[in-house]
């Protein structure tokens, strides 16, 4: 708050001030396809969501038609709600928890560990189309590695067609999903346990305390605000899951794997209706949902951590 | 010892969860595919260095391979100048309207993808932009500044006023400055974003679906998808066009593994 005191002379030298047009040239190149690229699309989705577009780009205006036929009689849109939610609350809780035990293991010393943690992260690094092909050989019913697992350990009664019958598709994709970010938690959790102050777990050492009670009474309390971010951040990254499914099942077999993200795609790419104000709808109101989701989980968690401390 | 079994058994299990799928994939990238159906999990008997001069020459794996590079080098390069030239701007200077301006870069952190997806076919239509590398770039580009900004941002604002300050005294101009200041400086930081952009470019998937229908545009997600699709059953092929994928990203992997991670997992804590 120098600048109002200063002389002229301090002002000219002052590095925190520059000329509007200095500024300009500094924020022009990336606000300008910040604006084209993605405030421009993201008003134009919400202006498509009440008009519905004609295959030769004719747009009528029909308020909020599209919405309540949505929420009313759309029976492939609840289906791909519900799949969704499941999808979101079982791979966020397995994803989270999962990178927390691994992380665990490779804290309590596990030989070779700087290695492991290198090989654990890879599937983070490949793209969804690379582990979907292969996760898709891998359910394969006649030569998949899964149901060659089970008949080699007697479980042959147990063989599926994974991805074929609508009871496990759901549950194989998620698998999957959960297989390839298990790293990345891993990792971010890794570090917050090497950050944890050592006199604190070497003062629980001292009074004796066994690895269980020190780490529900003190590693996982002193995580929490790790948890916290990685609940949110995976949360936020399931709720609009499209690649894996698009890519492993489609969406089928009977909508089984129908997700928001995916029936949003197909409605405007493959149904061949050209009206993308109808998917416009759905994008946007799931858009009000995920956002409304993120701020009720950051005040109910983070303020419940203010009051903690 | 014994105490330690369990652990140990667990950290065997895991590591071939892990990485077998993809040792599995390099095996089958050099047997033919009747070898493969006689015994899908076996080693190769003979190995079919050719499978991978046939999928580079004779489908269109290296337009795929040469279009992926254009699009995800050039992207990132403008990435990386225009959100280092935001960020710098928003951290070191205090003028009007930095917070609103800071709120709006940053909340495209959270847009979902299909929120601007469906509207982006129509813009690239109206732009002229649609199935060409051109479109995809620039929609990479405004897409991914968010992060780019949120991460580099955080850094610049660590580094000392005083060197800045100094260089002022000494007559640097503000782009002197940032040129010879902050991106020195800021380099570890760059190259973080730098490696997560290109990680998430070379993967990307959705955009490009919908951005880009010919054969000769597409990426190599795209490409693989679309071999995928052709040679439904000729496995031992796809496993090859598999490996041709995987192969930049396992060298630069196992070359800088930390900066990697570190990319990967930038802007996850906060």
């Amino acid at each position: 708050m120098l600048q109002g005191i200063g002389s002229r002379g301090r002002r000219e030298i002052d590095a925190r001030r520059a000329a509007p047009a200095t500024l300009t040239l500094f924020l022009a190149p990336a606000l300008l396809l910040y604006a084209g690229f993605t405030i421009y699309p993201v008003i134009r989705t919400f202006y498509n969501s009440v008009q519905t577009i004609g295959p030769q780009g004719q747009q009528h205006f029909v308020g909020f038609a599209n919405f309540s036929a949505l929420l009313q009689t759309d029976f492939v849109f609840w289906k791909a709600v519900g799949n969704t939610a499941l999808f979101t609350i079982v791979a966020t809780i397995a994803d989270v928890f999962g990178g927390l035990l691994l992380a665990l293991v490779l804290f309590a010393r596990a030989p070779l560990a700087p290695l492991l943690r290198i090989v654990w992260f890879t599937p983070v690094l490949m793209s969804y189309v690379v582990v979907g092909i292969i996760w898709v050989w891998i359910y394969d019913y006649d030569w998949g590695l899964a149901n060659q697992v089970l008949r080699a350990i007697g479980l042959g009664a147990f063989e599926q067609s994974w991805l074929g019958d609508p009871h496990t598709a759901l549950w194989s994709v998620m698998a999957t999903h959960v297989w390839k970010w298990l790293g990345f938690n891993m990792i971010i959790f890794l570090a917050a346990l090497y950050a944890l102050p050592g006199e604190v777990l070497g003062a629980a050492e001292l009074d004796n305390c066994g690895w269980a009670a020190k780490l529900v009474y003190i590693i996982i309390p002193m995580l929490r605000p790790t948890v916290v971010n990685l609940l949110v951040l995976s949360f936020i990254g399931k709720m609009m899951v499209f690649d894996l499914i698009w890519i492993m099942t489609g969406g089928g077999p009977l909508w089984s794997t129908e997700t928001v993200s995916t029936y949003v795609y197909k409605r405007a790419f493959d149904w061949n209706t050209f009206d993308l104000g109808y998917p416009s709808a759905v994008a946007v109101l799931w858009f009000i949902i995920i956002l409304a989701f993120i701020v009720l989980m950051t005040r109910l968690l983070r303020q419940h951590d203010r009051l903690e401390f | 010892m014994w105490r330690r079994t369990p652990l140990l058994l667990f950290v065997l299990l895991y590591t071939v969860v892990s990485g077998g799928p993809f040792i599995w994939v390099a095996v089958m990238s050099v047997r033919t595919t009747p070898e493969i159906f006689a015994s899908p999990y076996a080693l190769p008997s003979r190995f079919h260095w050719e499978k991978f001069v046939q999928a580079w020459a004779h489908s269109n794996y290296s337009t795929y391979f040469w279009n992926s590079i254009i699009v995800v080098s050039t992207a990132v390069v403008l990435i990386t100048i225009f959100g280092a030239m935001a960020a710098h701007c928003l951290a070191r200077y205090r003028f009007r309207g930095n917070r609103p301006i800071r709120f709006l870069i940053l909340s495209g952190m959270i847009l979902p993808p299909q929120l601007l997806i469906l509207s982006l076919f129509q813009i690239l239509l109206d732009y002229h932009l649609y199935n060409t590398l051109t479109g995809l770039i620039l929609v990479y580009v405004a897409g991914h500044l968010a992060m780019t900004v949120y991460i580099l941002e955080g850094f610049f604002a660590q580094i000392p006023q005083d060197l800045f300050d100094a260089a002022r005294m000494d007559g640097y101009g503000d782009f002197e400055i940032f040129w010879r200041i902050t991106l020195p400086v800021g380099a570890p930081a760059l190259f973080t974003t730098v490696t997560l952009n290109f990680i998430v470019l070379w993967n990307e998937f959705l955009y490009a679906v919908v951005l880009l229908t010919e054969d000769d545009k597409r990426t190599l997600p795209l490409g693989i998808m679309h071999f995928m699709g052709s040679h439904q059953l000729d496995v031992g092929m796809v496993a090859t066009g598999l490996m041709i994928a995987i192969t930049p990203v396992i060298v630069l992997y196992a070359l800088f593994s930390d900066t990697m991670i570190r990319g990967m997992t930038a802007g996850a804590v906060r």
